[in-house]
Parts: structure tokens; sequence; C-alpha cells
């Protein structure tokens, strides 16, 4: 055959024969390419991208408009905790609905988590219990940064409060890391959160005091101390008969931020006063009586009657 | 006498004590290389007590050495001059009324309430220290769990709408509020305590006559509420003495205070 004859044909047939075929007569039919490049898979790639974006940007405004909301109405431990899980869910969000996007399915993929998430629930309890507790702190307002708490004993300024704890400064300057979870479950005494709290004072004078002049001179004495507030006004209370004195109770209100100095300056002044117009604190004491001495029995006639 | 005015530092005449009533401000001069340190001390007489029912002015004063921690000591550099002007406390003032009254619903009562102002020593435009006029002392304002801690003042309440020519409104240690009290709410309520922000404030003055702006207080089911109500008539020639500490915006923004139930007894 003429060589330009082989070649017209060749050229004949190329172009009668559509792209595709062509294509297919470079890359073999069974090639992985084959299944990857079709349109569909264009089509499903596009959309998993898109829910990805899209997923980006909307979580992304979401957590912007809820950073601006927080910063106006909550401070800022707090605001960082509820951002912080923004974020998990959002992110989660991202996650479901591109897999979803590429027809993957979720159903089955959920049961595979649900089991994950149970084992992983076990092995975190702890840590989820913690979280939660922390949620449940931050909502009921307990106390907030800055304050400062008594938790089972342990007394500081609330330095931090976290996802997982709660950090307090003592006043000797330690850091104590209470968990969440032991500060549900505690007894919390949030000293600072008023604006006024009351110094109590218990007082034990001596049975010869004259209770109204002591009364007298302890509502002067707080009358005096220019922290001293007039309203609520000072309470004065007898606790009783004790058993080295008698008991006196004395409540003065201060502003919450005084407090301190008003109970050194009404100790002072209260053991002043108290020295200068004679009145004695009572001690435990113990009143020892003499016996007059017994008279002793004649032994003699007892010892003449034995030997008898 | 109270003069509100410019002093000179008294570099040659030792102690300087201004009277204000029965309580004085000492002002000394310490030296401190090129310039002066002016230091300030109040003095207020004894409370009255049980077997003294006056208060005493000690009659010898026996002052601490200008390095006790008492004085108040503020470097003046080359200046040598100070002014003491008056001054609102710096916390609110929680004024009790003599003999509280009971306002009937929709009704309006204007009239006038006297209270204690402060003694400011200025250098320049720096307010060194303010010394209340008389001892001090501090009352919540509202409930335990949400009130305002203020200085605690007692006061008469003058039901009239005219100027006044109380004798109080001559004593310089008193400033005169003109306030108007209005009960919107549907239940007559006790007016016995009165809550002043002398930061939102001025004080107009000719000679020893002080007064403020016309305060409104509002009663209502929600709390009550201290606002600005314009400016009474002022005497003639008078003069302002003393600034808001608050920005002009500030000032006008009502402060109000959930204590209705509380303070009002409805």
């Amino acid at each position: 055959m003429d060589p330009s004859t082989v070649a017209a044909e060749t050229a004949a047939r190329t172009e009668a024969t559509p792209f595709s075929s062509r294509l297919g007569e470079i890359i073999p039919k069974n090639a992985i390419f084959d299944s990857l490049f079709t349109v569909d898979a264009a089509i499903k790639a596009a959309r998993v991208a898109l829910a990805f974006v899209l997923g980006l940007i909307l979580v992304g405004l979401v957590i912007t408009v809820l950073k601006r909301l927080i910063k106006k109405r909550t401070d800022p431990r707090t605001g960082g905790l509820v951002i912080k899980v923004a974020q998990y869910l959002g992110f989660a969000f991202i996650i479901i609905s591109t897999l979803e996007a590429a027809d993957v399915n979720l159903s089955a993929l959920l049961g595979a988590a649900g089991i994950a998430g149970i084992a992983i629930g076990f092995a975190a309890q702890t840590s989820v219990s913690n979280f939660i507790s922390g949620f449940f702190i931050v909502s009921e307002k307990t106390f907030t940064h800055g304050d400062v708490i008594n938790v089972d004993g342990k007394t500081g300024l609330v330095y931090s409060i976290d996802a997982m704890s709660v950090k307090l400064r003592t006043f000797d300057n330690q850091l104590i890391r209470i968990p969440n979870e032991t500060l549900i479950k505690s007894n919390v005494s949030n000293i600072t959160r008023f604006p006024v709290r009351r110094l109590n004072m218990d007082i034990l004078v001596t049975y010869d005091t004259d209770v109204e002049r002591a009364r007298a001179i302890l509502m002067d004495v707080a009358a005096e101390d220019p922290n001293a507030l007039r309203n609520p006004e000072p309470v004065f209370m007898m606790t009783g008969f004790k058993d080295s004195g008698i008991g006196l109770f004395f409540g003065v209100w201060f502003a919450t931020a005084e407090w301190f100095d008003g109970n050194n300056d009404m100790y002072i002044a209260v053991k002043k006063r108290f020295d200068a117009e004679g009145i004695e604190f009572a001690y435990p004491t113990m009143t020892v009586l003499p016996r007059p001495a017994l008279p002793v029995p004649n032994a003699s006639p007892a010892r003449g009657k034995n030997r008898s | 006498m109270i003069t509100w005015k410019r002093w000179d530092l008294p570099r040659n005449e030792g102690t300087r004590l201004h009277q204000f009533g029965d309580m004085r401000i000492c002002i000394a001069v310490d030296m401190a290389g090129d310039g002066d340190i002016l230091a300030a001390l109040p003095i207020y007489p004894d409370r009255p007590t049980e077997t003294r029912k006056k208060p005493r002015i000690p009659a010898n004063l026996a002052l601490p050495s200008l390095s006790d921690r008492a004085w108040t000591r503020f470097y003046m550099g080359s200046r040598g001059d100070y002014e003491i002007v008056p001054a609102y406390p710096p916390i609110p003032t929680c004024v009790r009324l003599k003999d509280p009254f009971s306002l009937p619903p929709g009704s309006t009562l204007e009239g006038w309430i006297f209270s204690r102002i402060e003694a400011c020593i200025r250098v320049g435009d720096t307010s060194v220290v303010s010394y209340p006029l008389t001892r001090p002392a501090k009352t919540l304002y509202g409930p335990p769990d949400a009130g305002v801690v203020c200085r605690y003042d007692e006061a008469e309440f003058l039901a009239t709408a005219e100027p006044i020519v109380s004798s109080l409104h001559a004593d310089p240690r008193f400033v005169a509020h003109p306030v108007r009290l209005k009960n919107v709410s549907a239940t007559p309520v006790v007016v016995s305590d009165l809550c002043i922000y002398g930061e939102q404030l001025s004080i107009f003055g000719v000679e020893s006559m002080l007064q403020s702006e016309k305060l409104l207080f509002a009663f209502s089911s929600s709390g009550v509420r201290m606002s600005l109500d314009g400016q009474a008539p002022l005497p003639r020639g008078a003069r302002t003495v003393a600034k808001p500490s608050v920005s002009g915006e500030e000032r006008f923004i009502e402060r109000s205070f959930e204590l209705f139930k509380t303070i009002t007894r409805i």
C-alpha cells in the first residue's frame, strides 16, 4: 500500500472518531482515572469544596458576631470559653456538611463515631465532667474573675475561670487549681459578691460587767469608726452566760472593700475603750475554794479495840 | 468664715490653719531640693460622748511631724500657691431626711435639701486632696445585696418652690439642692433617703452661699432615678466654683437603681 494512502486513511479515521474515544485509546479502559475523571465526580468535588468553603465562611461569621456580642456582655474568661465551644461545634458542622456533600453514608459513620464516643467518654469521663461543670459555673454566675471565694476552706482571689478548672490566687500568693467538677459539688462562699459585709465580733466579758454600759461603749466605738456604716445599724446581742463570763455579740457593717481595715480598727478600738472604761475581758478561769480542814477522828480507841 | 480662694504657700509662718467650722485644715511647707512640698492634714473635733454632748476642739494642737503619714504631701515644684475650693464627696451622698413623708401617687413636690461639701486643695489644675468638713460617716443606700455605699448626711426637707432664705443656705459647709420629687407610680411612696451623685453636679456660689443645679427624683415601679432638672434661679452674682467631674454625656445619663421597693417601702 502506498504510504501516502495509509496516512490519509488514518487521518480520515481520526477525524471521524470522537475525542472521548481517542482518550480511551490513550488511557486504558480499566485505569483508575476512568472512574475518577467523570462529570459526576467533578460535580461532587465541586460540591464538597463549596460546602467546606461556605462552612468555613459561615462559622467564621458566626464566631466573629459571637465575639463582638460577648465582648460587650460578658467578662473575657467566660467569653473565651463560649468561643472555644462555638469553634468546636462549628468545625463539627463543617465536617458533617462536607461529608454529606461527598455522599458519604453518615449513618454508618455516626454509628462508628457513637461507639468511639462511648469509648472516649469512658476514658475522658473526668475531663468531660469538668468541661460541662464549667458551663454550669459560668451560667450560675456564683462568682466571677476578681472575686474572693472560699471553697472547702481554701480562700483566694479568682485568678481564672477555664474550661476544666478555676484557679485561685491565695493571699499568701499561691496558685490553687480547683477542678470545675469539685466546685459544682462543694459549698462555695463568695466573700466579695455584695457591696457590704458585716464584721462579727464575739466578746466575752466578766460577770461583774455592766452589760448596758458595755453595749453603749460598743455602739460608741462603731460610731467613731469613719468606715463603719450607719445603715445597716450595728447589731448587739447577748449570747448567754458562758463558763467564764457573759457572751456578747457585736456586728458592724462595712463596705466590702474596707472590711479588712475595719476588722483591725474595730478590734483595736474595742480593746482600748474597754481597757480605758475598766471593762474586763473574761478568759477561762477556775475558782478554787479552800475547804476547811476536817477534824481528824481519834484513832486510838479503834486501835485498842483491834488489839483486844 | 470660709473663704474659697487662692493662697500663697506659708513659707515663713509655720503651719497655717484654715478653720472650717469645727474642723481645721493644716497647711505646711517642707523643703525638697529646688521645689517645695505642700503638706496638708485635717483635724476634726472629738465626737460627743455620753458625758460630753458637744464636740470639743483640742485647746493645744500637737501636730505630728511633717514626715508622719498622717500628712498628705504633694510636690509643688516652682509653684508658690494653692487653692481651696468646695467639692462634692468622691462617693455618692445619701441624705437621710429628718422627717420622712409620704408622696401620693401621681403627685409632684418641689423643695430644697442640703448636703455637706468637702474642701478640696488644688495646685494648678491638680486636685491634691479633699477633706470632709465634718468627721465623715458612711451608710448604705439600698439593700445589702445591691445597695450603694454613700457618704452619710442628714437634712430637713424644705417644701417650697421659692428661692430659699434659710440660714443653712448661708452656711458655707452646706450646698443647697433645689429638688423636684415626682411619684409616677400608682401607689404612695415614703420619701426617707435621697441619693445625690455629686460627680454630675456643679456648685454655683456667691460668697458663702452655694447651690447646685435642680435635681429630679422620679419614683416609679422600677426604682428611684436622679436626674438633672435644669437650672434653678441662682443668687445674684453667683459664679461657677466647681464643675462636674464627669463628662457632659455622662452627666445626663440617669442613674437608676432597682431599689424602689426597699427604699420607698411600697
